[in-house]
C-alpha cells in the first residue's frame, strides 16, 4: 500500500518536473544556479556571499512587512515605530530581524570582501564582479544611512545630521548634496519624505539588478581559478555526479548493498 | 592554419562592413536622429530630474529659502547671567512640503508644529555683562544707548557644532566652563571661539537684533563668509 502510494507520488512529481522542464527549462536553470565547485580548503569561507544574500533577502521581506504600519511623517513616524514594537503581533521580531540583519549585513559584507581579497578572487576574469560588489557595498551603506533617520528618534536624527554634514564637506558639491538630502534649507518634513523614498524605493530598486548581475557573473566565472581551469573542474564535477548516479541505478536494479560486495 | 582563419575572419568583417555601407546613414538622417534623440532625451529626463532636484534649484539656483526670513524672538536679555550662557528654544516657520503659509492655515495642517526646533545660546562676551544689566528684570524695556551697549557685549550662538552639527552643551569641569560637543569632543569658550577638537572654525552665530522691549531677535542667517557656493564658502553647511 505505502509502496504504491510512494511510487505514484514519485511518478506524479516526475511528470510535473518534466512538464515544467519542457516548458520553462527550470530544472536546467536550477542545476546551473545551485551547483558550484569550491576549493576543499576554507570551504566555509565560501558561504559568506550566500550569507550576505540571505541577509539582504531578509531586509527585503521584513522591510515590506514594516511598511504595513510605518508612517513617514514627522508627527507619526516615531509613534508608528512604537506601535510596531509594542502592539503589533510579532512586531519586535519583524523589526528586530530588520534591525539586526542590517547590522550583521555590514559585517558579512566586510568578511565576504576580505575573503575575496585574500583568495585573490578579484583577479581576471572577475574584476568586473569586484566592481559590482563595491557598487553593492555603497548601495547598502546608503540604505543603512537612510534607514537610520526613519525612526525619527534622537539617535537616528543626530546620526543623520552628522551624516549630512559629512556630505557637506565634499569639495565643490557639498552644499548641493546637503540641499538634496535635506530637501530644503532645514531638516523638516521634506527630509523624512526624501529619506523614506530613497530607503524604500530608490536604493532597493537599484540594488536588485546589481545583485542579479553579481550572481550571473559569479556563475559565469565561478568562485576560483582561471577560466579554463574552472570549466575543467566543473566538467569533472558533472562527470563524478553522473558516475555516482549510474552506480546508484545499478545498485537499485541489482538489489545489492551499497558497496556491491555481494555482486559476483 | 591560424593565419588562414585570420584572413577568413577579416574577409567576413570586410563583407559585413560593405553590406552595411550599402544602406549608409546620410547627413540628413544623422542630424534628424540626433535632433530626435536630443528632444526625446530631454522630454524623458528633464521632468524627473527637475522634480527630484527642486530644493537645489530653489535654494542654490534661485536663492529662495524655505525658511521664513522673519525675525524670531529668542528671549529677554535680563535672563542671561554673567557666569554661564543661557539656552533658548526657537522655531522658524518653514514652507517645505506642505505648501505656502496660507494653504497651511486653511488646511489646518501646519508645518510649524513639526518643525525641528533650534537652540540658541545667549551669553555675555568674556563673562562681562553690560553695566545696566544689574537690576534689570524680565520684561523691562531698555533705551537706545543700552541696546547699543548690549549688542556689543552679547553672543548669539547656534548650538549646532561647527564640526558635524551635533548640539553643543555648556559644561563646567574646571575653571569658567566651556561648550562641549557630545559627538566628537569639539570645545569652544563662552564666545563660541574654537578651543580644541575637530571643528574647523568657531561656533556659528546668528544674525541678531536687540529691541527696546529688551528681547533678542534672530534670523535664520549665520555668519558664513560670502564666497562662491560650493567652492569658497565655509563648510560644513549649517542647517
Amino acid at each position: 500500500m505505502i509502496g504504491r502510494v510512494r511510487s505514484q507520488t514519485s511518478e506524479a512529481s516526475k511528470f510535473i518536473v518534466d512538464w515544467m522542464e519542457h516548458r520553462t527549462g527550470i530544472v536546467t536553470i536550477l542545476e546551473h544556479a545551485l551547483y558550484e565547485p569550491v576549493p576543499k580548503r576554507g570551504t566555509w569561507l565560501y558561504t559568506l556571499g550566500s550569507a550576505t544574500l540571505l541577509l539582504i533577502s531578509l531586509q527585503f521581506l521584513t522591510g515590506i512587512l514594516l511598511l504595513f504600519y510605518y508612517v513617514p511623517t514627522t508627527t507619526e513616524a516615531w509613534n508608528s515605530v512604537y506601535y510596531i514594537m509594542n502592539e503589533a503581533y510579532f512586531g519586535q521580531l519583524i523589526r528586530g530581524i530588520h534591525y539586526w540583519s542590517a547590522n550583521f549585513l555590514m559585517a558579512t559584507i566586510g568578511l565576504h570582501m576580505a575573503r575575496t581579497f585574500f583568495s585573490g578572487a578579484y583577479k581576471s576574469p572577475r574584476e568586473l564582479n569586484w566592481i559590482i560588489g563595491v557598487i553593492l557595498l555603497l548601495l547598502v551603506v546608503g540604505l543603512s544611512f537612510t534607514g537610520y533617520l526613519l525612526r525619527w528618534d534622537q539617535d537616528g536624527f543626530w546620526a543623520s545630521v552628522v551624516g549630512i554634514k559629512i556630505g557637506s564637506y565634499s569639495p565643490f558639491v557639498g552644499g548641493y548634496i546637503t540641499h538634496f538630502l535635506v530637501g530644503g534649507d532645514t531638516i523638516g518634513p521634506a527630509t523624512l519624505s526624501r529619506f523614506f523614498a530613497i530607503h524604500v524605493w530608490l536604493l532597493p530598486a537599484a540594488i536588485a539588478p546589481f545583485i542579479g548581475i553579481h550572481l550571473y557573473l559569479l556563475r559565469r566565472h565561478g568562485e576560483f581559478g582561471s577560466d579554463i581551469e574552472y570549466t575543467d573542474r566543473l566538467s569533472k564535477l558533472r562527470e563524478r555526479q553522473r558516475m555516482e548516479e549510474y552506480d546508484r541505478y545499478e545498485l537499485e536494479e541489482d538489489g545489492h548493498d551499497e558497496n556491491g560486495r555481494d555482486r559476483e | 592554419m591560424g593565419s588562414d582563419d585570420d584572413l577568413k575572419g577579416r574577409l567576413e568583417g570586410a563583407k559585413r562592413l560593405a553590406e552595411l555601407q550599402k544602406d549608409r546613414i546620410t547627413r540628413g538622417d544623422f542630424l534628424g536622429f540626433g535632433l530626435l534623440g536630443a528632444v526625446t532625451g530631454a522630454i524623458l529626463t528633464i521632468p524627473p530630474v527637475a522634480f527630484v532636484l527642486t530644493p537645489i534649484i530653489k535654494t542654490d539656483v534661485l536663492g529662495n529659502s524655505d525658511v521664513s526670513e522673519e525675525w524670531v524672538e529668542v528671549g529677554h536679555i535680563s535672563e542671561i547671567t554673567k557666569e554661564a550662557p543661557k539656552d533658548f528654544t526657537i522655531e522658524f516657520p518653514i514652507t517645505q512640503s506642505y505648501g505656502d503659509k496660507k494653504i497651511q492655515e486653511e488646511s489646518g495642517v501646519s508645518e510649524t508644529d513639526y518643525n525641528v526646533r533650534n537652540a540658541v545660546w545667549l551669553s555675555w562676551r568674556d563673562h562681562e555683562p553690560p553695566s545696566f544689566i544689574e537690576g534689570l528684570k524680565k520684561g523691562d524695556s531698555i533705551t537706545q544707548s543700552q541696546i547699543e551697549e548690549a549688542s556689543q557685549r552679547i553672543n548669539v550662538l547656534s548650538n549646532s557644532c561647527a564640526h558635524l552639527g551635533c548640539p553643543v552643551r555648556w559644561v563646567i569641569t574646571e575653571g569658567e566652563g566651556e561648550f562641549l560637543c557630545p559627538c566628537h569632543g569639539g570645545i569652544y569658550d563662552i564666545n563660541g571661539t574654537y578651543v580644541a577638537g575637530p571643528p574647523p572654525r568657531d561656533m556659528y552665530s546668528y544674525t541678531y537684533e536687540i529691541r527696546e522691549n529688551g528681547n533678542v531677535y534672530v534670523k535664520h542667517e549665520f555668519d558664513v563668509q560670502p564666497g562662491i557656493p560650493g567652492i569658497s564658502t565655509q563648510e560644513p553647511y549649517v542647517i
